[in-house]
This record gives structure tokens, C-alpha cells and sequence, in this order.
């Protein structure tokens, strides 16, 4: 069980990097919306993406351990009794905790535009939220590329927060990754973590492969979120 | 010997890691290693025991996230103590028999403070000094701060160390590939602050292998006259059959530590991955060298939490306008507490190339103390830019320096005696660059040599409360010339004798000169030049003015100091009044307005904020600023507010028309505040992100939108704390409140204020907002109402206003 806290930072410009700007509109509120028709908007988008570029930070930091099981039950290295995580990581072998960032230059430049344009920092928190869900795509895929020669697969990622997990759990991943030291990543007292563009998860490595869910929204009971994922469908079913 | 008289002639070595040693011997993971001074105190010594055997002068005690967030005091202390206990054991037991030292270590709280998070800096500064306290208590030789990866974090525990205890301190931070710490400092910023506040010693541990921290040492040797510490990593680690490995052995960590040495490197050791064995490689390589000696670099250096300026080299220009002197509308924002006027004025100085910014928010009527610590504390939450504090008030001055980020200007000292007293203190304390007017008791001399003894009179007093003479600039006052026509010469040479005789960087307040003349900047811009040319550092100046941008740009063209004159070819062009091409586009505009009833109405649900500004500008040539209004933006607003509802139209958009129609409305304000009319007002709206909760971006988005329907807005910010919401709420007598809440963790705060609310200020609608929120939520709080968007609590607050009327 005991290793280390390990960190992967990332240049970020090559393809696994690419821009969804589908994802940034529906971050900034167009819903599900392909087209957003608007060649200002995608002319901001633009502007945004460049000047948010220069100061991106992707950094992940990680622990991978061996997963016991007792009576269907995870024993993880912090105590909790969610159903939820423990159905995520079933038939896991492995678990990988991990925190990612993309640093806290994007929220200078969030706070900068609350007073220069506001429709920039909206864009910017869009962006900032598709790149740090963007980092957390590239990691797991790293990692279940590594995983797949020992013919693991990983298992979708679940945070703090989702489901039956309490957000308490921020607490355990902290001090577990020592998130402040590796990366930067700070929680306060509301458990809220700074930079914002930061995401904490946990997911399992198996043996066997199934579908991932394609919509991360799926476990949240908000459903007139406006900016709900309600374009793909919610499916997890054994894929043979 | 003491560390400090050791360091003059020896290289200084440092021990090697703890942590990754823990882990091999059990430590789990999240488990807390400072416990195990007390449970495993026999495995601490052996470690340390070790190190001194291979050669460590000092060793750092155990300590590293020993601090009051992770221990109560009782458990501090016994922790602390026994750190201490221990670490003496393995030096009083060691076979080594070089000079020993012990060192109380300090790592960061990992917390970031205010403003990105929740933790302030003087809880910071109070938490540090817990631990500063407790082992200067048990007897160590120095404390050693390190790890640091946020430069604001790190001065609250260098200011902890300093306050609390006589010991030296070194000081190390953690920087990432990018040669920055976490929060964006390099290396010539960090060491412009630490020098300042002094720091003993100063470098960089942790993160990276020796070879990745070239660049980063290369800075510190650059400008740091302390000596310069390196503490590395054994490279970078990796899993090895469930096992931490790092991938750089003793042998090549040894010849990397030697190569620094070679380049002026005094005090060397290991961090995460290095044992007893990286340390002993490296004493035996390094050991019969002479050690570089520690040069002062006499380098004139401010700094921000991002980056450095460095006077005497390209001139500087420090913007005046944040500055209430002579102006209506700065002073009515002063008094109103509107610090987004004033965080705009920065930003408009930053955009149009200023440097550094002075900050002089004088007012008698105001609490000057509490708005200069403020507004210095708002501008650094988004302008990277060094600050010039500004003000006659010590105790403001103080407050302000304190809170600051970085190594700040301080305006000023001159030759009076008691100032220099008052203020010397400060500078010695906090850091900073001081600028010395050429005045005293007698009032400012007629001539320059007059002038220029002030200047050593004020170097020499300097150099008796320790402060270096690379740290005071000149100001040779700059006179009003129509008042005194030799007043611009007297100026000139003794700024021309100060800074080529006595060495020491100059500034001016150069707009003065001009005082009383038609075409001020045309004047002023032509002594900025001979002023410049007179050996000129900075310029406290006007960057809105073209004239003086003009100035800029070709003196240092002039003066080889803009390379292939690039700067200036791409600079100039903003600086030359362009033909009106504005115009054409409003034509333009006429003509494809079909679809709507005006070209502003156009302009403002496309979102085109200079045409709706120009837009307006023009009609109020035919029209009453109240019938645009009415006639023009609120049916624009409608549009797009209904196209937001029916989901024709998306947030982005509506916020852009919102920020068009603004810049509509600031042309109607210019004009009613000259004719004095009343604007629209539909009401007062108390606006607030909840306690605990940092993320505005929703509310600053209902903020907008309410005050383009005609609201008054009081935005209290984010993390406002009950108390503080419904002070406002009675004083302003608001009949509606708005709360924003992300997180369900933040909710039971949402909860608590409107309790408070209803008790105090029971005639309060309360609307509340955000991520996590429902109607149900809502109601379950006792909300008056659930605003899902802007749009639906906008109609809601015209609603209440209307049965109130």
C-alpha cells in the first residue's frame, strides 16, 4: 500500500489536447447546442482561448494502490460506506486516487474580466472547465494504456461529492496527495478547492472492460441544470 | 561558532530527505510524519545521526508540517519539542566533526490565502508564528523555511520568523519546470522580496533534479547578494515493482551539486528521493573548493507575485492616476467605497503600458488606513503589477506594506529628521524601494547642489537603520516652470548629479512642471525627455498621455535600449490619432439595422459595445438621455432578454448585450451629470456570494444584469460574511437581497443570513442563486425566492419594485 504521491504535468499542445469547443459552449450555458450561430461568440471563444493558453499549468498528481476487498466492499485507504463508489469500482484490483489542475492563471484572468468584459470570464470559466475535464480524459487514458499490459481496464472516475460520496471526502484526498505541496491545489474551508479548475477523483483498474458511461451528469439530481450533459445517453452495460 | 560567521567561509551543507526515508520505514500514506518524533523517535535520530555522519552541518528537524492546522497546541508542542530533542541526539552522538547545526524546519500550511482562498494572511502569519515560537523556545540555530511554492505564503512565514525570533532564517522555495512557483513568482521577484525582508539566505529545494533547476539557480546567482542555497531532488521518481525510485543516483547528483558550487552555489543538500549517501558524495566533491565569495549585486529591484522591475536600466513608468488629487470622480468613488473605479483605473494604466502603479487614496473624510490596505489588497488580486504605496499616514503605510505582495515602492521619505525615523523602520522591516524627496526642514532648496546634500544626507541616515542605498530613489521635485523659469534646470542637474555621482536611482513626478500652462502634455512629455536624458530611472506619469508614450518609446529607441527599434515600431501606431473610421462603421450600421426599430437597439442585442457607445453619443445630440433610455435600450433589452428565456438567445450572448448596453449607459451618465438630471432608478439590490463560498462568477453575472435594468447594485463580493450583508441591507435600507451559494457546504451559510436578514431586516426580499440551489432548497431555507438565471431574477426584483411603488 505505501507509495508514493506521483505528478505528471503536460505541455498540453498536442492532439490529445484538442479544443471541445462543444463542450466549452455548453459549459457557458447553450445547453446542448452545437452551433452556437454567432460569430462574435466564436471570435471571443477565440480571443479567450489564446489568452488563456499562455498561462495553462495542467498538472496531475496520483497515488496508484492495490485494492482489497471485504464482503463486496472497497477497503480503501479512507473510511467510507458510499454504495456508489464502491459499485464504480467493482471488480477492481487496483485504485488510482488523483487530483488534477490547470493552474491558478485562469482565475487572474477570470477576476481580471469580472471588471473588463464579463462575457470573457464567463468564457473563460467554460474554457477552464473543458480543459481541466480535458487533463482528467488524458491521464486516465495514460494510465489505461500503462493498465492494458497487465490487462486492466480503468473504470469511469467518480469524486468527491457525487452520489453518496459527501464532499468530506475532499479531506482524506488531501491528505493523501498532499495536493498543496504537488501541484498547488488548495481546499478550504468549504471544501471548495482553489484554483477552481481542479478536479479530484478515484476510479479502479479490472479485468474486465465495460462501456463507459458517456454522460458525466447522469448521478446528479439538479436536473434542470442549465448546463446539464443531456446529449448522450446513460448506458453501462458489460461489453463482451 | 554561529551559522551565519560559518557561512562567510565555508560551502554549507545541508541533510538530504526525511519523507521518502519515513516511507521505507513504514510511514503510511496521510499519515502524519511529525508524530513519529514522539512514536518512532529512535528511526528520526538514526536518519539524522546519519546525515551528520556524512558530512551535514545542518540538519532540519522534523518538523516540516508541524503547524497549528494539523495540531492542537498541546500536540504542537510535544511534537515540536521532541523534533528538537531529537535532532540534538544525533548530533551529540554523531562521529562527524564538522561544524553542527540544527535547523527548526518550516513547510508550507498548504492553504492559499486570500484573495483566491479563504485563508488570510495575517491567520497565515499567526499560524507560522505558533511554530516560530515553540522552537526558538527548545534552542535551535536557525529556522529554515522551505518548500514554499506561493510567494504571499512565503513572506507571512518569513514575517512570522523575523517578528518572533532573532534567529537567522534561509529560505527555500519549490519551483516547477516552468522556472515559477505555483502562484506565478520567479526567482528575481522572490528574491527582490526575501532580500528585502532579510532573509539570510534564500534558493530553491524540492520538485525537480539539479539539472531541471539550472535556470532557476542562474536568477538567484543573478541578483541575490545573500548567499544562494540549492536542496534538489534525486530527479525525478518513478514505480518500480510497487517501490519509489528516483532516477538520479549519488554519484551524478554529487557532480551536479559540484558544478553549482563551481558557479557560486554556498549552501547545498538534497530533498525528496536523496539519503545520507547523496550527501556524502557531495561533501567529498565539493569539499576542498574555496568558496565563490558573495558579491553584492547592487541591483535595484521591486517586485509583484509574478515578476521583478528593475530600475536603472530601460526607464520606468509608474502610473499617477490612481490618485484623488484634482479629480470629481475618484474622490466621489473614494467615498461611495467604489473600489471597482478604482481597480479600473489600474487596469486602463496596465493596458496602456504603465509599469508599476502608484496607489495615493488621501482623503480626510475617509478611513484612509483601512482603504489603502484594501485597495493595495483588490489591485493584487488581478494586476500583476509592483505597487507604489502612496501616503503621508505611517499607520496606513504600514498596513498597506504589511498585506502586500511582493517588494513594494514606498512614496516617500525626504531629509526631515523625524520622517525618516517614521518610515526607515519600515522599509527595513516590510522591504521596498523608498523614494527621497530632495527636501527637509527647510523646505525645498533653490539650487542642486542644495538638493544633492538633502540626497547624502538621507544615504548616510539610510545606512545607519541598514538599508542599502540601491533601495532609495530620488525625487528632485519637479517644479512648476511657469512659476519659476529656472525651475526645470535645478531639477535636472541634481538629478543628473545624483544619479551619475552618487550612483542611486532617480524618479520623478513629472506632470508637475507643466502646472498653469495651456497643452500640458506637450510641455511635460519634452521634459520627460531631458530628464531621461539626464540619467532619469522612472516617472511617475500619466500613460493615458500620448505624448509622454511617444517620449518613451523614442528615447529608448534612441538610446540602444529597444533593440532593432522593435518596441517602438510596435508600439508607436497606438499613439498617433487615428482618422475617424468610427464613423463609417455607424453608417455601416444604419443601413443593416432593417430588422430592428434603431441602430443602438441593434448595436446593443448584437452585443457591440464601441457602436452602441458611439451609437449613443450621437442620438444624444437629438435626444433626451431619458427618452434613449425608454425608446431604445430598454426595448433592446427585452429582446434579448425574452430571446434568453425562449432559449433563442444564451448566456454569452445576453452578457454581451448587457456590456454593450453599459457602455451605452455610461454616455447617458456623462451627459445627466452635466445637466444635471436624475438617472433611473428602480431600486436598491444588496448583492453577496455566501461565507466560505469563493466563486462569484454567477453573482457578478446577475450584477450586470440588474443594473442594466435600472437597478443600484451594492455588490459586496464574495465570502461576505452574515454579519456583513445585513449591515449593508440596513444601512442602504435595500428591500431586496441576492445570495449566491456553489456548494452544498455553502448553503448552511445562505441559511444563517437569511435568519439574520429576517431579524434584522424584516422588510428584505431574499432571493438566492447558484450551482446547488432548487426551489425546494430554497424554500427549505426560507428564501423569498429561487432565481434559476439573471434573466428570472431580474423579473422578479422589477416585480416587487412595482407593488412597493
Amino acid at each position: 500500500m505505501a507509495n508514493s504521491v506521483f505528478v505528471r504535468t503536460y505541455i498540453g499542445d498536442d492532439d490529445s489536447f484538442a479544443v471541445n469547443r462543444k463542450e466549452v459552449f455548453r459549459y457557458a450555458g447553450y445547453g446542448g447546442l452545437t452551433d452556437t450561430k454567432d460569430e462574435q461568440i466564436e471570435k471571443l471563444l477565440n480571443e479567450v482561448i489564446a489568452e488563456c493558453n499562455e498561462d495553462l499549468s495542467y498538472k496531475v498528481c496520483y497515488r496508484q494502490m492495490e485494492l482489497r476487498w471485504e464482503n463486496s466492499v472497497p477497503v480503501l485507504p479512507f473510511r467510507t460506506d458510499s454504495k456508489n463508489l464502491a459499485k464504480c469500482l467493482e471488480g477492481s484490483s487496483k485504485v488510482v486516487i488523483f487530483a488534477a489542475t490547470i493552474g491558478l492563471g485562469i482565475d487572474r484572468k477570470i477576476s481580471r474580466n469580472r471588471l473588463l468584459s464579463p462575457t470573457k470570464a464567463l468564457l473563460m470559466q467554460a474554457y477552464g472547465a473543458e480543459r481541466v475535464e480535458k487533463l482528467c480524459d488524458v491521464f486516465c487514458s495514460e494510465i489505461g494504456n500503462e493498465a492494458a499490459r497487465e490487462g486492466l481496464f480503468c473504470t469511469p472516475r467518480f469524486s468527491p461529492g457525487y452520489g453518496d460520496l459527501p464532499l468530506e471526502t475532499q479531506k482524506d484526498v488531501f491528505r493523501l496527495l498532499e495536493c498543496n505541496i504537488k501541484i498547488g491545489i488548495s481546499l478550504n474551508r468549504s471544501l471548495l478547492m482553489t484554483p477552481s479548475k481542479s478536479v479530484t477523483a478515484i476510479f479502479g483498474l479490472r479485468e474486465k472492460n465495460r462501456a463507459k458511461s458517456g454522460n458525466k451528469c447522469e448521478l446528479c439530481s439538479k436536473t434542470d441544470c442549465l448546463f446539464r450533459d443531456t446529449q448522450t445517453k446513460e448506458e453501462c452495460h458489460e461489453s463482451t | 561558532m554561529k551559522v551565519l560567521d560559518f557561512i562567510k567561509n565555508n560551502i554549507v551543507y545541508l541533510d538530504g530527505g526525511m519523507g521518502t526515508l519515513l516511507q521505507k520505514e513504514g510511514l503510511q500514506p496521510g499519515e502524519l510524519p511529525e508524530r513519529w518524533n514522539i512514536t518512532h523517535s529512535n528511526v528520526i535520530v538514526s536518519i539524522q545521526k546519519a546525515y551528520f555522519d556524512s558530512g551535514t552541518n545542518i540538519v532540519c528537524t522534523n518538523t516540516f508540517g508541524a503547524n497549528s492546522l494539523k495540531y492542537d497546541d498541546e500536540e504542537l508542542r510535544a511534537v515540536i519539542t521532541a523534533a528538537v530533542e531529537n535532532a540534538k541526539k544525533a548530533r551529540d552522538t554523531s562521529i562527524g566533526t564538522q561544524e553542527k547545526f540544527i535547523a527548526l524546519d518550516i513547510g508550507p500550511m498548504g492553504k492559499l490565502l486570500r484573495p483566491f482562498g479563504d485563508f488570510d494572511f495575517e491567520e497565515a502569519v499567526d499560524a507560522y508564528a505558533k511554530t516560530v515560537r515553540i522552537g526558538a523556545a527548545c534552542g535551535v540555530d536557525l529556522i529554515f523555511i522551505e518548500t514554499m511554492n506561493d510567494s504571499y505564503d512565503t513572506k507571512a512565514a518569513l514575517l512570522a520568523a523575523k517578528e518572533n525570533s532573532s534567529l537567522p532564517v534561509f529560505v527555500s522555495n519549490a519551483y516547477g519546470e516552468d522556472g515559477k512557483l505555483m502562484t506565478g513568482a520567479c526567482p528575481a521577484a522572490m528574491t527582490a522580496m526575501l532580500e528585502g525582508m532579510g532573509a539570510d539566505a534564500i534558493g530553491a529545494n524540492c520538485s525537480l533534479g539539479p539539472k531541471q533547476l539550472r535556470g532557476v539557480v542562474e536568477e538567484y546567482l543573478e541578483y541575490a547578494s545573500v548567499p544562494v542555497l540549492l536542496k534538489p531532488n534525486a530527479g525525478l521518481p518513478r514505480s518500480e515493482n510497487g517501490k519509489t525510485v528516483y532516477d538520479v543516483y549519488p554519484d551524478e547528483f554529487s557532480d551536479d551539486l559540484l558544478e553549482y558550487v563551481n558557479m557560486g552555489v554556498r549552501i547545498i543538500g538534497g530533498c525528496c528521493g536523496t539519503t545520507p549517501d547523496y550527501i556524502y558524495a557531495s561533501v567529498q566533491k565539493t569539499k576542498s573548493i574555496v568558496p565563490a565569495e558573495i558579491i553584492p549585486k547592487n541591483r535595484t529591484l521591486i517586485s509583484s507575485y509574478t515578476h521583478a522591475v528593475e530600475f536603472g536600466k530601460s526607464p520606468i513608468l509608474i502610473g499617477e492616476r490612481i490618485n484623488p488629487t484634482g479629480k470629481k470622480r475618484f474622490k466621489e468613488a473614494l467615498r461611495n467605497n467604489d473600489i471597482d473605479y478604482i481597480l479600473g483605473e489600474g487596469l486602463t494604466q496596465q493596458e496602456k503600458g504603465a509599469h508599476v502603479l502608484d496607489v495615493n487614496v488621501g482623503l480626510p473624510e475617509i478611513d484612509e488606513v483601512g482603504m489603502l490596505s484594501t485597495v493595495t489588497f483588490e489591485l493584487q488580486a488581478i494586476i500583476d503589477l509592483p505597487l507604489q504605496i502612496d501616503t503621508t499616514n505611517v499607520t496606513a503605510m504600514e498596513s498597506a506594506l504589511r498585506r502586500y505582495n511582493g517588494k513594494a515602492m514606498i512614496n516617500s521619505v525626504n531629509g526631515k529628521e523625524e520622517v525618516m525615523k517614521e518610515i526607515f523602520p519600515l522599509v527595513k522591516k516590510y522591504g521596498g524601494l523608498v523614494v527621497c524627496l530632495t527636501l527637509d526642514e527647510d523646505g525645498i532648496p533653490d539650487t542642486a547642489e542644495k538638493r544633492v546634500e538633502i540626497a547624502e544626507k538621507i544615504i548616510r541616515r539610510a545606512g545607519e537603520f541598514g538599508i542599502d542605498k540601491k533601495d532609495l530613489i530620488f525625487d528632485t521635485l519637479a517644479m512648476t516652470v511657469s512659476a519659476d523659469s529656472r525651475a526645470a534646470l535645478a531639477t535636472l542637474e541634481s538629478l543628473n548629479t545624483i544619479r551619475n555621482k552618487l550612483g542611486c536611482n532617480t524618479s520623478l513626478g513629472v506632470s508637475n512642471i507643466s502646472f498653469g500652462l495651456p497643452n500640458r502634455d506637450i510641455i511635460t512629455s519634452v521634459f520627460f525627455t531631458l530628464a531621461m536624458e539626464n540619467g532619469l530611472s522612472a516617472a511617475i506619469m500619466n500613460p493615458n498621455s500620448s505624448e509622454m508614450m511617444k517620449s518613451y518609446y523614442s528615447f529608448r529607441a534612441l538610446h540602444a535600449i529597444d533593440d532593432n527599434c522593435t518596441d517602438y515600431i510596435e508600439n508607436i501606431g497606438k499613439y498617433i490619432t487615428a482618422a475617424a473610421p468610427v464613423t463609417t462603421a455607424v453608417t455601416d450600421v444604419k443601413n443593416q439595422s432593417a430588422e430592428f426599430d434603431s441602430p443602438l437597439q441593434r448595436a446593443i442585442v448584437k452585443g457591440l459595445k464601441e457602436q452602441a457607445a458611439e451609437l449613443t453619443k450621437d442620438l444624444l445630440n437629438s435626444e433626451k438621455p431619458l427618452d434613449i433610455v425608454t425608446s431604445h435600450i430598454i426595448p433592446a433589452l427585452d429582446i434579448v432578454g425574452k430571446g434568453f428565456e425562449n432559449k433563442t438567445m444564451f448566456l454569452p450572448q445576453l452578457l454581451m448585450s448587457a456590456e454593450a448596453s453599459q457602455c451605452a449607459f455610461e454616455q447617458i451618465k456623462k451627459r445627466m451629470a452635466d445637466t444635471a438630471e436624475s438617472s433611473v432608478n428602480r431600486g436598491k439590490f444588496v448583492i453577496a456570494t455566501v461565507h466560505g463560498d469563493i466563486h462569484d462568477i454567477g453573482k457578478n453575472i446577475v450584477k450586470l444584469i440588474l443594473e442594466n435594468y435600472g437597478f443600484e447594485v451594492f455588490d459586496l463580493g464574495k465570502d461576505v460574511p452574515p454579519e456583513t450583508v445585513v449591515n449593508a441591507v440596513v444601512e442602504q435600507k435595500a428591500p431586496l437581497v441576492g445570495l449566491s451559494a456553489l456548494m452544498t457546504t455553502t448553503v448552511p451559510a445562505m441559511e444563517e443570513t437569511i435568519k439574520l436578514l429576517r431579524r434584522d431586516a424584516p422588510w428584505a426580499k431574499v432571493l438566492v442563486g447558484g450551482a446547488v440551489l432548487t426551489q425546494e432548497y430554497a424554500d427549505r431555507i426560507g428564501a423569498d425566492f429561487y432565481g434559476k438565471d439573471a434573466m428570472a431574477t431580474v423579473r422578479y426584483a422589477t416585480e416587487v419594485m412595482e407593488h412597493t411603488e
